[in-house]
């Protein structure tokens, strides 16, 4: 057990890679040590396929359906049949491959772990398998709750104070150079100590292509912590919803340090307005690039959805960030309609540590032919590829509301074109 | 998502009469509970149609149905196993053409309407056919298919045209 503590006491004063190893390799003997308990008991603890519990054959509807009838093909090659009854054999299919599992749903809850880390809350199968097994997890979650948590707790506080106070004071000196490195410098130094506070293990990967002044950096978006991460590396302006409570105090703080974007409730919904306010925000060159997560909500880190366009229509250079986590030691992913933000936080806390990669990739700027959603979709390509996430196309926005009513209809005009399309031939023959 | 406490997950009743190892019968529990989302035990309509992928198709309401072989609205979890079970790779091929023969008999009759066959159609393509010509492709089809002349196809009928074209393969899903 010496590891466990000696690891956890390295990882908040400092980054020590070979214990992260370490950890690594217990990880491995704990979930190795489960798995023969299980099969003594002939459980089956984790499922096979960790992606999904169905194999999933990915054809078109017009491929699909051509090749169904293509097998009939006892009919004539030259009288292609307008409607076949084997044609509800793909929609059948595919609705029951989404029964099973569907590709959406999944990406708004925490993801599901190859090997146990030692935290309850990551074992779904969690039963009684060993003595020792479970005095280490107690040990562990003593380590967590008693030692670290409270070292981590106190970190955070004084981090947030600095930063209010910090901000607050440089706001009274006047305007220059000299009070812009001061707050950048004040930002910096606060991020990196609430860094700690989480133990947040973080390895930047190209940083020649950091941000720039007059840019927007955009990234995928698994929890409120993406901006401190981000943050605690370079400089930037931040956007955001004016809130009440500690958050707003925060958020007036550094409002009087630097510019940053804050939007009022009422002014949120006005897409101009936040447009303008952007726009002039990144064609003044002294100011901070703009830090923004186009996906509008928190999705669990393993794949990347839906960019809104609203940041790729201004028209500024585009600098794309990929943040991927490694869960083995802590989940970031914040289920907001689980947990409220007090209690994911603790939650953080009283993981071992989050981990996790930046990759700052080169900028990208809109080219000529392109619109605003296929600039969006291009640059959150690049982050699906570098990150390792899956691309879709799916609206992060579904995991509260429908699906608009034009994707139900997609489908239907698209069959209702294979049929009619033949008919058009044959009558005009 | 809410998590369901309710359900023994160890054991599963034998007698379900499905395709599916306890193992596999297991993991499509979960997937169940997943979808439960008020935990009363069954899935209703909606349910099913808070997935997004399955809002966007167009028959979703008739699987439902066939899945739902007591009639009363909800597929529980028994009536879920066995209708999966018909998309296990495991299944014969009278068992996956009765499913499909099923989505077109809506009332469960053994006999496929120009009515049914009309109402599946239009499901499938909404208002980019207009009903005549809608109607004239079902006219056709039953004309081609109806051996006996009674204006309905019956399943030998049915599956004279798409048995035995080894397109019941497609309607396999590999759990």
């Amino acid at each position: 057990m010496l590891w466990t503590v000696g690891f956890a006491v390295s990882q908040n004063v400092g980054f020590s890679p070979t214990l992260h190893n370490c950890g690594n390799k217990f990880e491995k003997w704990a979930t190795l040590r489960m798995e023969r308990g299980a099969k003594e008991k002939n459980h089956q603890l984790y499922k096979p396929y960790t992606n999904g519990i169905i194999a999933k054959d990915p054809t078109s509807l017009e491929e699909e359906i051509k090749e169904i009838r293509r097998s009939g093909s006892s009919k004539a090659l030259d009288n292609t049949p307008e409607f076949e009854l084997s044609d509800i054999f793909y929609f059948c299919r595919k609705g029951m491959e989404t029964i099973m599992d569907d590709e959406v749903t999944k990406r708004f809850s925490a993801e599901e772990l190859e090997s146990w880390n030692l935290l309850s809350r990551t074992n779904y199968n969690f039963q009684y398998i060993s003595l020792r097994l479970t005095v280490l997890w107690g040990l562990g979650v003593l380590i967590r709750y008693c030692f670290l948590l409270p070292l981590r707790i106190a970190l955070a506080f004084t981090g947030i104070s600095l930063l209010v106070i910090g901000t607050t004071v440089v706001g009274y000196l006047p305007n220059g150079r000299f009070k812009e490195f001061l707050s950048k410098h004040v930002h910096l130094m606060c991020y990196r100590i609430c860094v700690r506070a989480l133990t947040a293990i973080i390895t930047y990967h190209d940083r020649e292509n950091r941000p720039r002044n007059g840019g927007i950096c955009v990234a995928n978006h698994t929890s409120p912590i993406d901006v401190i991460i981000l943050a605690s590396d370079g400089y930037y302006a931040m956007v955001g919803q004016v809130h009440g409570g500690l958050m707003g105090v925060i958020q007036r703080a550094m409002v009087k340090a630097c510019p940053h974007v804050w939007f009022e409730r009422s002014e949120v919904k006005d897409r101009h307005l936040v447009a303008k306010r952007l726009t002039e925000h990144v064609q003044d060159k002294s100011k901070l690039p703009i830090l923004i997560f186009p996906e509008g909500t928190c999705i669990n880190n393993t794949s990347v959805m839906m960019f809104k366009k609203g940041s790729f229509e201004i028209g500024a250079t585009v600098y794309p960030v990929a943040i991927k986590y490694d869960p083995q030691f802590g989940d970031a992913f914040w289920n907001s309609s689980k947990y409220g933000m007090v209690t994911y936080l603790l939650r953080m806390m009283t993981s071992w540590a989050i981990v996790c990669s930046v990759w700052y990739l080169p900028p990208m700027t809109r080219e000529t032919d392109e619109d605003a959603v296929q600039f969006a979709n291009r640059v959150k390509s690049a982050i699906a590829r570098q990150g390792g996430l899956v691309d879709l196309l799916w609206d992060g926005g579904l995991k509260r509301e429908k699906v608009k009513d034009t994707f139900k209809e997609e489908q239907q005009k698209l069959y209702s074109k294979m049929i009619v399309g033949n008919h058009e031939d044959r009558s005009r023959s | 998502m809410p998590a369901c406490t309710m359900g023994n997950e160890a054991s599963y009743p034998e007698e379900m009469c499905s395709h599916f190892s306890q193992d596999e019968i297991k993991r499509l529990g979960k997937r169940f509970k997943k979808l439960d989302l008020d935990c009363s035990g069954s899935l209703s309509v909606d349910e099913f149609l808070s997935l997004p992928e399955l809002q966007q198709n167009p028959l979703v309401q008739r699987v439902v149905d066939v899945f739902d072989t007591d009639g009363n609205g909800e597929v529980d979890f028994r009536e879920f196993i066995l209708g999966a079970s018909q998309f296990s790779v495991r299944g014969d091929e009278e068992q996956k053409l009765r499913f499909a023969f099923s989505i077109y008999d809506m009332d469960k009759d053994g006999y496929i309407s120009n009515g049914e066959l009309f109402q599946v159609l239009k499901m499938m393509v909404r208002d980019n056919l207009k009903d005549w010509q809608l109607q004239q492709l079902v006219d056709k089809t039953i004309i081609t298919l109806d051996r006996d002349g009674d204006g309905k196809i019956s399943f030998e009928e049915f599956s004279a045209v798409v048995g035995g074209l080894e397109v019941h393969k497609k309607l396999v899903v590999i759990v």
